[in-house]
């Protein structure tokens, strides 16, 4: 117990000091990158949440970023709302379109959630085509820059950066929270095994329908940082491979990981920015042979490879006694 | 009223290409409890070696027949390689392990023959025939031929065989057909195999309509999985019945509900399977499975 306690201290410690590590060693580009990063790392959360703990596969999470990208631009260009003011109405919007794709799906055991949003996500850009005159069509819409305050008046993108990285703080605190709870532990139960779960009084369906919509909200939100960030969105940036480069994201970096989302949130972000110069399809192939090659050598990921290794050096330093369970 | 039934021949021409895609999908459901969603893009790979082959001088029918050779020992390669290893895994893990698959071979396709769109060969003489005022292209009526031929056939190879009875032994109850002498691994194998070749056959009816290119199956997997859900996982019958009727409706609501037109039309079957999962979630010709505890 006070081993996890320990290393989950050491976790956090860990992440903010490389949190504010990063805006000394980086150009103002590369902060850019890795805000973005970070806004997808909110997305990769929330699928963490769903794939990772309830065992649910969406493919639509892309889709659900999407939309809180177009519920924060709209909200911002066509009613003049603070783009940050606009960040809890595109979660909450979001969560409400994720329960009606999900609620069909959910009902049922097994794959019908992966191939309802498979489609939903092959539909969504047609759909913002459909929409012109809310969503600007072709053309996308903008989205005003965000002024930062008087001390950081030379340095946006230090500004953005930190930003994005409170709302990430608040997205993972809020996975935390709900892990650590009474849903995360019915999330458990019911992954291992559905019947026992029930039969304990788990009421399933709920349960899952928590799941999805925490889930979607965390898309949502993460989608709106991103439209922020970027200062311009149009139907170009949420086509459907980008669903699947998010489970892509949540598995390389560890679906049942906080420290995971980050680190995938990162792999998706600069993979294709290396690889592009080299050969355009290399990126998707280094995507599917991580993806393939961690599945079947590593299910934890990057974050349960670091686990191990972490669980490696406790137990030496503590020669009494085991490494305790591994922290989530 | 012509133009009615216009519109559910060619719904029905376009659902035999979706209905051959989902019979592959069930047949691989049914033997490994796996969906497969890298089935699309092996058989678009499958295709641009068959084009290849054709490239470089084979006749057409000899370039298929090493194509659909190769889409067998592609698919049984896929189930040694990325499957086996997971079989007992949970159901998340093999589905992003195919998933994987859908990723790897759009992106070796596009290695290899780049992104661009290149013409295929048609299977299918040119023009068609009248009957009364309906027009039927030659294409259409060989599409729905090709379904028939390979949906009687493998009909035929479960009902009638010895091979398609230890294939759905294996597919029923993995641990009590060992115990009756049914080499299931084998029989999984074979299931990818002819799954595979299933693929294949769809990715060459596709090609001629739409060009080659390398996500020239990414729409047509999520219809195939429309209709496999639709008809029902369990049932080769349902994915064959369900494939038309997601063509049909799909060409129907395209033409006629004026919100969706040409470009939405990909909500149709997304409203249908909705439908289906809402009112017979095992799907029309599906048979709910009984979990022992």
């Amino acid at each position: 117990m006070r081993n996890s306690v320990l290393r989950r201290a050491a976790t956090i410690i860990g992440f903010v000091l490389v949190a504010a590590l990063l805006p000394a060693l980086l150009s103002g580009f590369q902060l850019q990158q890795v805000s973005v990063a970070i806004s997808y790392a909110i997305a990769i959360l929330g699928l963490n949440l769903l794939m990772g703990f309830a065992g649910q596969i969406c493919l639509a999470q892309g889709t659900l970023f999407g939309i809180g990208a177009y519920v924060t631009a709209i909200l911002n260009a066509t009613y003049g709302s603070h783009p940050l003011a606009a960040l809890p109405a595109a979660a909450a919007v979001t969560a409400l379109a994720g329960l009606i794709v999900g609620l069909p799906a959910l009902r049922l055991q097994g794959l019908q959630l992966a191939i309802i949003t498979f489609g939903v996500a092959a539909a969504f850009p047609q759909l913002l085509l459909k929409l012109g005159t809310w969503t600007g069509g072709v053309s996308g819409l903008p989205i005003d820059f965000l002024e930062p305050p008087a001390f950081l008046a030379d340095n946006s993108e230090l500004w953005l950066y930190l930003m994005t990285l409170a709302c990430a703080g608040v997205a993972a605190i809020i996975v935390s929270l709900v892990l650590a709870g009474d849903v995360g532990r019915a999330l458990r139960a019911q992954r291992d095994s559905s019947q026992i779960a029930e039969a304990f009084g788990v009421n399933l369906v709920k349960t899952k329908l928590w799941a999805f919509a925490i889930s979607s909200a965390l898309a949502g939100l993460g989608g709106g940082v991103f439209a922020i960030l970027n200062g311009f969105i149009s139907p170009q940036s949420f086509l459907a491979p980008l669903s699947i480069t998010i489970v892509i994201g949540s598995i390389v970096g560890g679906s049942t990981s906080i420290v995971g989302a980050f680190v995938g949130g990162l792999f998706i972000t600069f993979v294709p920015t290396w690889t592009s110069n080299i050969n355009l399809a290399l990126g998707n192939v280094i995507y599917a042979l991580a993806l393939i090659g961690i599945m079947l050598l590593a299910r934890g990921g990057v974050a349960g490879l670091l686990d191990r290794f972490t669980a490696a050096l406790t137990t030496r330093s503590n020669p009494n006694g085991k490494a305790g369970q591994s922290a989530n | 009223m012509t133009l009615f039934v216009q519109i559910i021949v060619s719904g029905l021409a376009t659902g035999a290409i979706y209905s051959a895609l989902a019979l592959a999908l069930v047949l691989i459901f049914r033997a490994t409890n796996v969906v497969n969603f890298g089935q699309g893009e092996m058989a678009t790979f499958s295709a641009y070696c068959t084009w290849q082959l054709c490239l470089w001088g084979l006749p057409l029918w000899l370039a298929i027949a090493i194509g659909l050779a190769g889409s067998f020992v592609l698919g049984v390669l896929a189930f040694r390689v990325f499957i086996r290893p997971l079989l007992a895994a949970p159901v998340e893990a093999t589905v992003v392990v195919t998933l994987g698959m859908f990723v790897l071979f759009q992106a070796m396709v596009t290695w290899l023959w780049g992104a661009e769109q290149k013409p295929s060969p048609s299977l299918f003489p040119d023009g068609g025939f009248s009957l009364g005022d309906v027009r039927i292209l030659a294409s259409s009526a060989g599409t729905l031929l090709v379904l028939i031929v390979l949906a009687a056939a493998l009909g035929c190879l479960f009902a009638f065989t010895r091979l398609g009875l230890s294939m759905r032994a294996a597919a029923f109850d993995r641990v009590r057909s060992v115990l009756v002498g049914v080499n299931v691994e084998r029989m999984l194998m074979l299931g990818w195999g002819f799954a595979a070749v299933i693929g294949m056959v769809a990715a060459v009816l596709v090609a001629p309509r739409l060009f080659l290119s390398p996500t020239m199956m990414t729409p047509i997997l999520f219809y195939g999985l429309a209709a496999a859900t639709v008809g029902g996982w369990t049932s080769p019958l349902g994915a064959v019945a369900g494939g038309l009727l997601v063509g049909v409706s799909e060409s129907l609501g395209a033409n006629y509900v004026g919100f969706l037109g040409a470009d939405m039309r990909i909500a149709v079957p997304i409203v249908l399977t909705l439908f289906v999962l809402l009112v017979k979630p095992v799907g029309l010709f599906g048979t709910q499975k009984v979990t022992k505890l």
